[in-house]
């Protein structure tokens, strides 16, 4: 019985969620352009890649912006989460001997007790996050059942990966869930507020180039 | 005197006797010593009860010496260990923990039985 389950979510499941993550990035690209083209012309127009690129740095940079000098915590926060949240799936020893085994690729892979530290960062990270929109009245106003939501699946794989690999609880129900929170981890970025990992590159370009191509003033 | 030199002798035939049967102790669990920093728990195999739990009859494939053009494994001594022909380092060939994985994980996929998820071979 596990057997077949753990095929189906690891075979069919898996490819179908990496074929939604990577031809749903592509339209949501494809259609905000067109979008863009359609009824915002003159933002491609200023949006130039010396101005873009400088700005995408600066904000790259923990403290290299008013921005992020504002709320220090939540800068430090942001910086680890991200970071953590990245690295472990691509570089986790586990991740990395499956990368292996399945697609014949070798990766460096991160030392266990490493990666079980930043999956606890992501964690504590998520909580964090998660407090400011009870407690911080401006955060709470503008939070969202959608916030809710996607802070949930973003946290989902990190936590059932971590009991899986400590084995506490049942392990065949936790890495079963592992791979299904997992999966439809990638497959959500391009169709909720994870699409920002798509998109604000752009954004951040567009803002750089105004600030810098028209104002004539720095957006950092 | 006369007493203690065959009471002597005795005890060195028990010796003698008892370390291979030592070293013949059931294997339980796979813990391979080529693996100088283990990474994770050593995985439960209880060789004798898992071949007659899964109805192998013949000790291939996992003892083989070699694989034929048709990708059967060809019947080797048992007696030989895995890290004696499959190395950790990869080089030519399939490096141990490959060995490992796809001796045991490619069956068990195949016959829809037995453990496939890291944590249950790699049990804590
Ligand atoms: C499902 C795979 C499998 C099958 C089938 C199998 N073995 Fe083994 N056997 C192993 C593994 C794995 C080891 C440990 C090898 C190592 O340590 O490198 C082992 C070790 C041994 C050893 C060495 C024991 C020791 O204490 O060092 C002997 C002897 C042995 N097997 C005999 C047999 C015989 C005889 C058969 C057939 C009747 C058989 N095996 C079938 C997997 C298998
Ligand atoms: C006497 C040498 C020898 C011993 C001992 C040995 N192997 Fe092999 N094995 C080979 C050779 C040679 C090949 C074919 C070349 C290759 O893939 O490395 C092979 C191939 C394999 C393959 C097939 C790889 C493929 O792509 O089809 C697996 C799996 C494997 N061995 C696992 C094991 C395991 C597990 C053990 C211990 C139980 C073991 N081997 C013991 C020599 C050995
Ligand atoms: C030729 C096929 C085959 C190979 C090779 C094989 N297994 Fe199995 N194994 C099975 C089957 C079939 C079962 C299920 C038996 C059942 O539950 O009816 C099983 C069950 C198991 C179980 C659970 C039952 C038990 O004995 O505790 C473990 C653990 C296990 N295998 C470990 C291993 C390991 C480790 C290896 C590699 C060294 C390995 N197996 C190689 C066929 C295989
Ligand atoms: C069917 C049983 C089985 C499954 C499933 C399995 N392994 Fe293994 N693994 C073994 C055996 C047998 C060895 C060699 C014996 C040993 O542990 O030294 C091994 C060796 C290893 C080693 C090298 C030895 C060490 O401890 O550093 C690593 C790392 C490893 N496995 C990780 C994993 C990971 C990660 C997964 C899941 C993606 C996994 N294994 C799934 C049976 C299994
Ligand atoms: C983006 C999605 C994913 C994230 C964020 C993620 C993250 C993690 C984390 C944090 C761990 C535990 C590491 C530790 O505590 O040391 C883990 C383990 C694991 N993950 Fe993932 N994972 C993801 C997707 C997947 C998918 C899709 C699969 C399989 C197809 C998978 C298979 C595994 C396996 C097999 C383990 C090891 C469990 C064990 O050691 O028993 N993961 N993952």
């Amino acid at each position: 019985m596990f057997n077949e389950i753990y095929e189906l979510v690891t075979g069919p499941l898996a490819w179908i969620g990496w074929g939604i993550f990577l031809l749903g990035s592509v339209y949501k690209l494809a259609s905000l352009w067109s979008l863009a083209k359609k009824k915002d012309t003159s933002s491609i127009y200023y949006t130039k890649a010396k101005f873009g690129l400088r700005s995408i740095a600066q904000w790259s940079l923990p403290f290299g912006t008013l921005g992020w000098r504002e709320t220090p915590s939540v800068t430090v926060v942001t910086f680890v989460f991200h970071i953590c949240l990245i690295l472990v799936p691509i570089f986790l020893s586990a991740h990395v001997i499956l990368w292996e085994e399945w697609f014949g690729v070798s990766i460096p892979a991160l030392p266990n007790h490493v990666a079980d530290v930043m999956t606890l960062l992501v964690i504590a990270g998520g909580t964090f996050f998660a407090w400011r929109r009870f407690s911080v009245p401006e955060v709470a106003f503008v939070t969202s059942g959608h916030d809710w939501f996607v802070l949930g699946v973003v946290v989902a794989p990190f936590l059932t990966g971590f009991l899986a690999y400590h084995q506490i609880f049942n392990y065949e129900v936790m890495i079963v869930l592992h791979v299904i929170t997992g999966i439809a981890w990638l497959a959500l970025i391009p169709f909720t507020r994870l699409s920002h990992m798509l998109v604000s590159w752009y954004s951040r370009a567009y803002i750089g180039s105004e600030f810098q191509g028209v104002r004539h003033c720095k957006d950092w | 005197m006369k007493k203690i030199i065959p009471a002597l002798l005795a005890m060195v035939l028990v010796l003698v006797f008892m370390l291979p049967a030592f070293g013949q102790e059931d294997i339980v669990e796979l813990k391979d010593p080529a693996f100088t920093a283990p990474k994770r728990p050593a995985a439960v195999f209880k060789h004798d009860e898992h071949n007659e739990l899964a109805q192998i009859d013949d000790c291939t494939p996992c003892h083989h010496e070699d694989v034929d053009e048709e990708g059967q494994f060809i019947e080797g001594d048992p007696d030989y260990k895995c890290a004696d022909c499959h190395t950790v380092e990869k080089g030519n060939g399939t490096p141990l923990q490959l060995a490992y994985h796809k001796m045991c994980i490619d069956c068990h996929t195949e016959k829809k039985a037995g453990p496939v998820a890291c944590g249950q071979c790699h049990v804590k």
